[in-house]
């Protein structure tokens, strides 16, 4: 308990709505809708763990939509001209990293502030896609779509791809010293030079990842449908940054966990189709998702003054 | 010496005179020149240049892009066009540079985008409001038979475009189809994934519900692929604003089973039609309808209206590319 606070706290209010939902609106729990509403999350899970990465190392990628727009088309127009998925894979991947390697670079060996550099690369990816695109959606070859499976197989894969992808990410962000050092560089990046870690490596691996795990998350959300809207993504940011806070990653850096933010997603996600089911206006959902961002940033207020003091 | 250039003086001369005397020059500027859309408002417009031997050129920026849309314009007035018809990108941007090529004596008109009422003698409108809003209510009612659930998944609920055709929507419920509800208006935020989510928890939450309307284009898409995967195509109908070419596959599959939009040949056909009937003064300020063969086409105030949005269904929507 004092180790997972904030993880259990979430999951406890996540619990809490899910039990009401049972109560008020059994037709929640409806077998088939219930899992394509959960496989419609997974990519933004993933994006989320890369996200929690790299605010632990003390920093933020608010070019994460754009990334994973243009990730989507690219993969897209790529499956369109015949391309087999592992290809398609492997280039939505590299993608993915070159565009995190370039925001890495410009904050870690050029200094610049992250907010600022991602911010410019927001603008200039969604722009530079909507110019190239004007919109127009990308319609994928038949045999795309849950790889080839029937659509019951293709989502457990998809449930079962992204599960392992984060659970491998939760043991290596403990167990493996590359993961450690996210964390060391993120709680006092002079103390971890000290320790013989290097700040500005560890930096620049933190966005080429973010930007990996983007590309393969938009793979994973390519073959969920037969078209790639290159809107794809906008808004995404916000969604896993949201995700990330309410699950106990500090902005300030060096703490959280992965099934913190599994905990946060979830949670921010079930808000929506719970409205529907509880008729209530959809006017509500963003001041509700408000809320338990404030509720979560607060607390994190709180609990350092205390800690401050004791 | 001086006498090449005399003769080259009169030969110029001579020229422009008989291009003057040649065709009327109608230049038509869409809001972007590769876009399908503007592809099919061109084929329209093609055909009317065609009837009424009138030189067409179609020129715009690759991509929307207000500042060329003012160049364009300039050039035009430079090579002395007789009508200029433009699609504005920016409603105030390009007012200053069509009040220019007004003075100088061209015709100038808007369509599918509006500029500044003094910029333009018409604007050719595609779909009023209360147009869109009536139709999607009328093809919800044919398809349910007049009875059961629906509900509406839109851009925002703040958005003003969308704010209005629900304004329309909900005032033909009330006014023709007692036994339709609306049981929810859920948002999407323009995206096609959102919009498929949305319709997901929709179905479940309202099990009888017998119809999903989406009045935002990507919003069509989703629900349909929503629909899908439910396997509830059929019993659960989609209808939606939106364009051909992201709906036909679900239109094919059943599951889709209206677009509304307009008929952009239509579009470019009657604001080709309406230019040159200016320039001829066979058309001017006042009038209550414009004629073209057997059609005729109603005129509000400065606004000639297309007429009722056109619905694209398994029958027809192969005809359309954009």
């Amino acid at each position: 308990m004092r180790r997972h606070p904030r993880e259990l706290s979430v999951a406890g209010v996540l619990a809490l709505l899910l039990v009401a939902l049972a109560i008020v609106a059994p037709a929640f729990f409806s077998p088939q809708p219930l899992r394509s509403l959960l496989v419609r999350e997974m990519p933004a899970l993933i994006v989320a763990c890369g996200m929690a990465f790299v605010i632990v190392a003390r920093e933020i990628d608010i070019s994460v939509g754009s990334q994973f727009s243009l990730c989507s088309v690219l993969a897209g127009l790529l499956a369109a001209a015949g391309w087999p998925l592992p290809l398609v894979l492997l280039a939505a991947l590299g993608a993915g990293a070159l565009m995190g390697l370039a925001n890495g670079a410009l904050v870690a060996l050029a200094g610049l502030p992250s907010i600022v550099v991602t911010l410019a690369t927001m603008v200039t990816l969604r722009q530079g896609l909507n110019l190239a695109r004007q919109g127009e959606f990308v319609n994928l070859p038949d045999g795309v779509q849950w790889f080839g499976l029937s659509q019951t197989a293709g989502q457990w894969l998809v449930l079962a791809v992204a599960a392992g992808v984060l659970a491998a990410l939760a043991w290596a962000s403990r167990h493996l010293a590359a993961g450690r050092f996210v964390y060391a560089v993120g709680s006092d990046a002079a103390a971890a030079r000290l320790a013989g870690v290097n700040p500005v490596r560890v930096t620049l691996g933190v966005f080429v990842f973010m930007g990996a795990l983007t590309g393969f998350a938009a793979v994973l959300n390519l073959i969920q449908s037969p078209q790639v809207q290159p809107l794809v993504g906008s808004g995404l940011e916000l969604k896993v940054i949201a995700a990330a806070v309410v699950g106990g990653v500090a902005i300030s850096g060096g703490r959280g966990s992965l099934w913190g933010v599994l905990a946060g997603l979830l949670l921010l996600a079930t808000i929506p189709p719970a409205l529907t089911h509880l008729h209530i206006e959809a006017y509500w959902e963003k001041a509700i998702q408000g809320a338990i961002i404030l509720l979560a940033a607060a607390s994190d207020g709180l609990g350092r003054k205390r800690s401050n003091h004791g | 010496m001086k006498t090449p250039r005399l003769l080259a003086l009169f030969l110029a001369t001579a020229v422009a005179a008989l291009a003057a005397d040649a065709k009327l020059m109608f230049a038509l500027m869409p809001k972007a020149k590769g876009n399908a859309y503007f592809l099919s408002v061109k084929a329209g417009a093609e055909k009317a240049a065609k009837e009424l031997n009138v030189e067409l050129l179609f020129d715009g920026p690759t991509d929307t892009n207000a500042a060329k849309q003012n160049e364009i314009v300039e050039n035009w007035i430079t090579l002395g066009v007789d009508v200029i018809a433009v699609a504005a990108e920016n409603r105030d941007g390009i007012s200053t540079a069509l009040r220019k090529a007004r003075a100088q004596g061209i015709t100038v008109l808007t369509y599918d985008a509006d500029a500044q009422a003094a910029a333009r003698s018409f604007f050719v409108n595609q779909a009023t409001p209360q147009g869109i809003g009536y139709t999607l209510m009328d093809e919800a009612a044919r398809l349910t038979g007049g009875e059961g659930e629906f509900a509406i998944i839109t851009a925002t609920l703040t958005a003003a475009n969308q704010r209005e055709w629900q304004k329309h929507i909900e005032a033909r419920l009330a006014e023709k189809y007692p036994k339709m509800k609306l049981v929810a208006v859920r948002p999407c935020d323009d995206l096609k994934d959102r919009a498929q989510s949305e319709a997901t928890a929709l179905m479940s939450a309202h099990q009888n519900l017998k119809l999903i309307m989406a009045i935002c284009s990507p919003g069509v898409p989703g629900a349909a692929e929503a629909v899908k995967q439910a396997g509830r195509a059929g019993a659960v109908k989609v209808i939606g604003l939106g364009l051909p070419n992201e709906n036909k596959r679900y239109v094919h599959e059943g599951v889709t089973d209206a677009v509304i939009l307009w008929d952009t040949g239509d579009l470019g056909y009657l604001t080709v039609q309406a230019g040159v009937a200016l320039a001829d003064g066979k058309l001017k300020a006042g009038d209550q309808q414009f004629k073209v063969g057997n059609r005729t086409f109603a005129i509000e105030g400065d606004n000639i209206l297309l007429g009722s949005p056109f619905v694209f269904t398994r029958e027809n929507i192969d005809r359309f590319d954009f």
